[in-house]
């Protein structure tokens, strides 16, 4: 070829070239983009709302999964790619309740609702919408604006039913209101009137829920923004001042008065246990108050480096601070220790305001989500652990293989138990137990949680007797994150946890050789084959005999409430169990959340030559909460 | 004690030309309209060459306001809101929109508020002119504020030009479009005396702002995510536009002139889209009406004088009844008074020296309508003094420098120098070369607070330094025009440097923001640009204008920054455009055009960071127009009538040009003008 055609045909390719990579292509929707944060291990995950510029249409919602250590930036975005533009603009507040997770994303007027994977589920239109509170099955939203406009520019709190996402009812409060939070039955909003310069609010509104009317104001100080509650049921009130000659302050309230005053500007507040941390970010500092004598304890964190101290967690194990830098570029996200120590940072996006650590097990590696829309499973979905005490139904519900190993049998009861199956498993004489969860953790919400079901029936004509092999039902928190059972388990208190002739603190071992006895109908080991040891130890509480002779029956009396296959299923009430019922080792009533982890074993220790021993047999477990959605 | 000294200056300068003009007689020289080259020395000539769309070309764009002709200039971003009624401002060499002085028939445009010009409410119809030069006009004889801005946007009227035993003319036009596009604009010139005229010009504007369009993402597999159509709202528009001029012209050195503008309007401001928002409230109201008056003569034929004042009286009123948002109800009154006062003397024939003094005094009040908090009140008083001398050796190297005194308020008063020059190596030569030239300049500027920089409530921070940018800049320059073909071609380089620029930065309590003197942003760029003319037979014209602009506008605020060393916000690195544009003459001099042009803006950033969140794609629109104008002999006057189509957006591209703020798709403007 002529070398100047040749030079021709390049210098086209060139421009050619050029020319393509200077050209617009398709849109792409926004990636995630994960990235190594950090080594260390814990369960459960943390999603940082980042609130974007006003018209940027850049809120975003990050995840981290703190078992992988990895940060997705952008998380929403890879579950809901179709979303059309995106999460939205200026994410405004981010709370979990039940298995949900809810947004609220100010400039778009809505409340975004989403599974705990942050995958769409609806949305609530709210306009000017800022906060969120819950209770029972309702949300309360607070509004700079209500569904009609009124000549004094009053805000509204909206009330949404969280199974069908509609508005229920709507009260007026004050003038722009920011936080609310709810003690008993009245909800607490912060009026702060912060559109109005010069002529800010001052006051809480206090609104019945039950009537859903506001029953009067309390004046706590100029321009209030947050209101928190304290484990003593306190009420802190972050009041911002005007900027100029009146200083922000903390007014600490009991629901009625105010009880102490902090002269401490309060950006954001997080409570954990009986301590209250403040980022003050005038002075850069983090403070921890005590919510009992409201004194100052060492302050746990330097953020003194910080641009502008921003969003604020406390959780557990973890304080979760971030840094909003210049609020037009990447904020930072710090993890702390107690000890003061920084764990990791990442980068977020821009202003990380809103912070919320998600619990629960396994359901938390979005890696492994299941692919289909659903929520939750309401029915169990593993077995962590099943050691039966010896039992005639033991190696045969379910059945032992030569070479099972636990973990196969508890794969085994999975199969019959887990995901609705229908079958069954026996946990053997006194003591035996089987260990499940859900894919989430159960929330403990107003009434009944969890449904444990079994195969207890009641006597034809005198119910107060029945076919009852109770089982004693325990719950943990997954506390240390790692996934395995292995927190403090909390005895849910039946009827019978009083009664004197109820033994607790007993221990009692099996060994393989004792295992002799057999009925005629049931002839197998009757010592579980897969465990290797030649004896195995239990402990709990045993209960005094049931079985009666009525009518020539041997039958057991059927306790009030509170075992396991004690009452029919059908009887949901009488199978049904309340998280709220927790009890430490000490018999102390002890309140949480959720839990991850449920855990049955057999409440009697009883013998009848022809039925064998009494065992507590399971067949499932149900989320209430779940299936009443 | 500044602003004494620089009264006694004034007064001084005054005297001297009061005493000048009484001693002359009149001169004869050509006489001469134009308002900048009264004399038709050499030295007066710019020493740089501005970039320049005038007459027939300004009005065979595909452009309905300055800003879309701004376009076709390089080195110059355009910010554009969208729709007839979208804001549009640009932004010289990245150097920031409030460093870009627009000036009105030589009388600089105020908006003390925020330091913006509209310049889309700026109508081609009775434009003349419009120059655009970096740095300085390099003309000594100016005012002193002139010296003042980083980049110069001069947009001139239509001038009256009567032809003997002409007494009237009269021009009406009628232009219809896309998106209920109405664009009535008539005119008259007459001429009352031999060397008096008056100027008139009116037009109306209106557009319902409804234009479609698209969102569409896909995921990584090429499938679509969405992909929404939907119409802009709240985009209307009403706008009148009339003017009024007296030109007096009562010696070849000497004349005054008078122009008189108001400008009415009443719009929607459509806002941004976002997620679950498809429309937004916000209303805007204003009327902006200002006289200016101009008076030049000459003296001795080296004493010049120039003496400008003006009176603008701006209101806006801004409402926002969108009733998912807290109302809001604000009304603006601007007032800007202006006096300037120039004189330039020829000290040789090579040598000029220029003094000039301005004063400006602005006033802003503020009035929220909903919380009746009585009016606020803003004012300021700035002074700015120059002195500036040019000198050449013959042809080969012109020279300039100017120094620029600006005392603004309680500001420390500022000096800024600026330096020009031109070498044409080959000028005495009669060769292909002569118009080669190689010119530089480097200028300081410094941009004053605005009011909404200094006092605004959640904003105002009224310890602001001025903003300072220094530009250097050198540029090759080459012209060759020939009976057959013309070119112009020019390549220039420039390294600006932007200290203490001022940004909104959050201050200790939450959502305040404060402005502060933090910024700093390095930028270095290229803009090559070529004009090219060709005859060809048959009476075809062929005329193309391409440019290009290579700029990187880096911030070089703190290494610690997360966006350190990332370009700044919507610049691109790349941008250009290209204009094709073939004309034919008729034997009895009918014409006929067919214009293209191709605007590209490449990838760039909505934020500071330049992470994949902030990108925003290259745009680039193609543009077509066709059209004839025809002219009817009558007794007097000939008439000529002009159509002339334009299809906007040819390809239908969906695109921003600032994020969340959709640009029309395919739109088209008919246009039947009428002038006798």
């Amino acid at each position: 070829m002529h070398t100047r055609a040749k030079i021709l045909i390049s210098v086209f390719c060139i421009l050619y070239s050029v020319f393509l990579l200077s050209c617009r292509g398709d849109e792409v929707v926004y990636p995630t983009i994960g990235t190594h944060v950090t080594d260390e291990v814990r369960e459960g995950g943390l999603f940082v709302l980042c609130e974007g510029n006003m018209g940027s249409n850049k809120a975003r919602l990050d995840y981290i999964n703190l078992h992988t250590g990895e940060y997705y930036a952008n998380w929403y975005g890879s579950q809901n790619p179709r979303q059309m533009k995106e999460l939205g603009d200026v994410g405004n507040d981010l709370q979990q309740y039940g298995n949900r997770l809810y947004a609220v994303i100010n400039c778009s007027h809505k409340v975004e609702v989403m599974d705990l994977q942050a995958r769409h589920i609806g949305q609530v239109e709210i306009p000017n919408c800022r906060y969120m509170a819950f209770r029972g099955d309702k949300m309360y939203v607070s509004a700079y604006v209500g569904s009609v406009a009124t000549p004094e520019l009053l805000g509204s709190v909206f009330e949404v039913d969280t199974a069908t996402l509609e508005i229920t009812r709507e009260v007026k409060v004050g003038h722009q209101p920011d936080e609310l939070c709810i003690i008993d039955d009245k909800l607490y909003v912060a009026n702060s009137g912060g559109y109005l310069t010069n002529r800010y609010d001052s006051t809480l509104s206090v609104i019945d829920l039950a009537s859903m009317t506001e029953l009067g104001k309390i004046t706590v100080g100029l321009n209030p923004t947050r209101v928190r509650t304290d484990d003593q049921k306190h009420l802190w009130v972050c009041c911002q001042g005007n900027y100029g000659a009146v200083q922000p302050c903390i007014v600490i309230l009991d629901p009625q008065k105010e009880i102490h005053r902090l002269a401490i500007p309060c950006a954001n507040i997080a409570m954990w246990g009986s301590t209250a941390y403040v980022i003050d970010n005038e002075q850069h500092k983090l403070h921890a108050v005590s919510t009992i004598d409201f004194e100052e304890l060492h302050q746990p964190v330097d953020i003194s480096a910080y641009e502008h101290p921003y969003g604020l967690l406390a959780t557990n194990d973890a304080l979760y601070i971030t840094d909003a830098k210049n609020y037009v570029s990447s904020g930072v996200l710090h993890c702390y220790g107690y000890d003061g120590k920084e764990h990791w940072s990442a980068l977020t996006g821009d202003i990380p305001g809103h912070l919320c650590r998600v619990s629960g097990v396994y359901s938390l590696y979005p890696d492994t989500a299941r692919k289909d829309t659903a929520a939750y499973s309401p029915y169990i979905s593993r077995v962590y652990e099943y050691k039966p005490a010896v039992g005639q139904f033991v190696n045969v519900l379910p059945k032992y293989e030569e070479g099972d190993d636990a973990e196969a049998m508890c794969r085994k009861c999975e199969q019959a138990i887990a995901n609705n199956a229908g079958g069954m498993i026996c946990l053997g004489g006194w003591g035996g137990y089987v260990t499940f969860g859900f894919d989430h953790a159960v929330q403990n919400n107003d009434g009944y949680d969890i449904q444990i079901l079994g195969n207890a029936f009641l006597m034809s004509g005198n119910e107060a007797y029945g076919s009852s092999e109770p089982g004693i039902v325990l719950v943990s928190r997954d506390e240390n994150n790692n996934g395995k059972p292995d927190d403090i388990w909390y005895e849910l208190k039946g009827s019978e946890y009083d009664n004197p002739t109820t033994q607790h603190h007993i221990t009692k071992t099996y060994t393989r050789q004792s295992d002799t006895i057999r009925n005629p109908f049931h002839q197998q080991p009757y010592y579980p084959q897969w465990i290797e040891e030649e004896s195995i130890t239990f402990t709990g509480s045993l209960l005094a005999p049931l079985t009666e002779n009525i009518s020539g029956q041997n039958v057991q009396r059927i306790l009030d409430y509170g075992y396991a296959d004690n009452k029919p299923n059908a009887d949901k009430q009488g199978t049904s169990f309340d998280i709220s019922w927790a009890v430490d080792a000490d018999g102390n009533s002890i309140s949480l959340p959720c839990v991850d982890f449920i855990r049955i074993y057999t409440a009697v220790d009883e013998h009848n030559e022809i039925t064998g021993e009494l065992s507590t047999e399971i067949t499932g477990a149900i989320d209430l909460h779940l299936i009443n959605n | 004690m500044a602003k004494r000294l620089i009264l006694i200056v004034f007064i001084t300068l005054s005297v001297c030309s009061l005493c000048a003009a009484a001693q002359t007689g009149l001169d004869s020289l050509d006489f001469h309209l134009d308002e900048v080259e009264v004399t038709a020395r050499a030295l007066t000539k710019d020493v740089i060459v501005p970039q320049t769309l005038k007459g027939a070309e300004l009005q065979r764009m595909n452009a309905l306001s300055v800003a879309d002709a701004l376009r076709y200039f390089s080195g110059v971003q355009l910010k554009d809101y969208g729709g007839v009624g979208g804001i549009k401002t640009i932004n010289v060499r990245s150097m920031g929109s409030q460093h870009t002085a627009v000036y009105y028939n030589g009388v600089q445009l105020g908006n003390a508020q925020n330091g913006q010009v509209d310049l889309g409410r700026f109508s081609l119809d009775n434009m003349e002119e419009i120059q655009l030069y970096n740095g300085q006009k390099s003309d000594i004889f100016q005012s002193a504020r002139e010296f003042g801005a980083a980049g110069n946007v001069y947009l001139a009227t239509r001038k009256p030009y009567f032809r003997e035993g002409e007494k009237v003319h009269v021009h009406g036009q009628m232009r219809f479009g896309s998106f209920a596009l109405a664009n009535p604009n008539i005119g008259a010139d007459v001429r009352l005396t031999d060397r008096l005229s008056l100027t008139m010009d009116a037009e109306y504007v209106y557009s319902n702002g409804r234009y479609p369009f698209r969102y569409r993402r896909v995921l990584p597999s090429g499938e679509t995510a969405y992909d929404t159509t939907a119409v802009r709202q709240n985009g209307d528009i009403n706008a009148v536009r009339a003017e009024l001029g007296l030109h007096h012209y009562y010696r070849t050195t000497g004349f005054w002139r008078i122009h008189a503008y108001n400008y009415w309007s009443n719009r929607g401001i459509p806002g941004a889209i976002v997620n679950n928002v498809w429309r937004n409230g916000e209303r805007l109201q204003d009327r902006n009406t200002f006289v200016q008056a101009q008076w030049q003569d000459e003296w001795f034929g080296r004493w010049s004088t120039r003496l400008l004042a003006k009176y603008a009286n701006d209101f806006t009123h801004y409402w926002n009844y969108d009733e998912r948002l807290l109302p809001s109800n604000n009304q603006y009154l601007q007032q800007e008074v202006y006096v300037s006062l120039a004189n330039k003397v020829q000290i040789f024939q090579w040598w000029d020296a220029a003094l000039a003094y301005d004063y400006q005094y602005n006033t802003l009040n503020r009035l929220n309508l909903l919380l009746d908090d009585g009016a606020e009140s803003f004012q300021r008083h700035s002074h700015w003094l120059s002195a500036a001398t040019a000198f050449n050796i013959k042809e080969y190297l012109r020279l300039q420098a100017s120094v620029l005194m600006t005392a603004v308020d309680q500001h420390t008063p500022r000096v800024t120098p600026g330096v020009f020059f031109s070498v044409r190596p080959f000028a005495m030569h009669h060769s292909s070369l002569k118009d080669l030239s190689i010119n530089a300049f480097y200028k300081q500027s410094y941009r004053f607070p605005t009011f909404n920089d200094l006092y605004y409530t959640d904003l105002g921070n009224a310890d602001l330094r001025p903003e300072l940018a220094r530009q250097h800049s050198v540029e090759l320059d080459y012209r060759i025009q020939q009976s057959a073909f013309s070119i112009q071609a020019s390549v220039s380089y420039y390294y600006n440097r932007v200290t203490d620029k001022i940004i909104a930065y959050p201050k200790g309590q939450q959502f305040r923001w404060t402005m502060l003197n933090l910024g700093e942003v390095k930028i270095n760029g290229v803009d090559a640009k070529a004009d090219v003319s060709l005859h060809l037979p048959l009476r075809f014209v062929l005329r193309t204008r391409l440019n290009y602009t290579y700029q990187t506008a880096i911030d070089v605020t703190n290494p610690n920054d997360t966006y350190y060393r990332h370009q700044i916000p919507y610049i691109p690195r790349h941008s250009g455009s290209v204009v094709v544009g073939l004309d034919w003459q008729s034997r009895r001099g009918d014409h006929y055009g067919l214009n293209y042009s191709f605007i590209y803006v490449g990838e760039r950033y909505s934020q500071q960071e330049n992470t994949i969140y902030n990108y925003v794609q290259p745009w680039y629109t193609h543009d077509i127009n066709v059209y004839g104008e025809w002219g009817i002999s009558t007794a007097k006057q000939p008439v000529w009538i002009k159509a002339n189509i334009e299809l906007n957006n040819m390809l239908g591209q969906d695109y921003e040009v600032i994020q969340n703020y959709p640009m029309p798709k395919q739109n088209v403007r008919c246009t039947l003008a009428l002038r006798y």
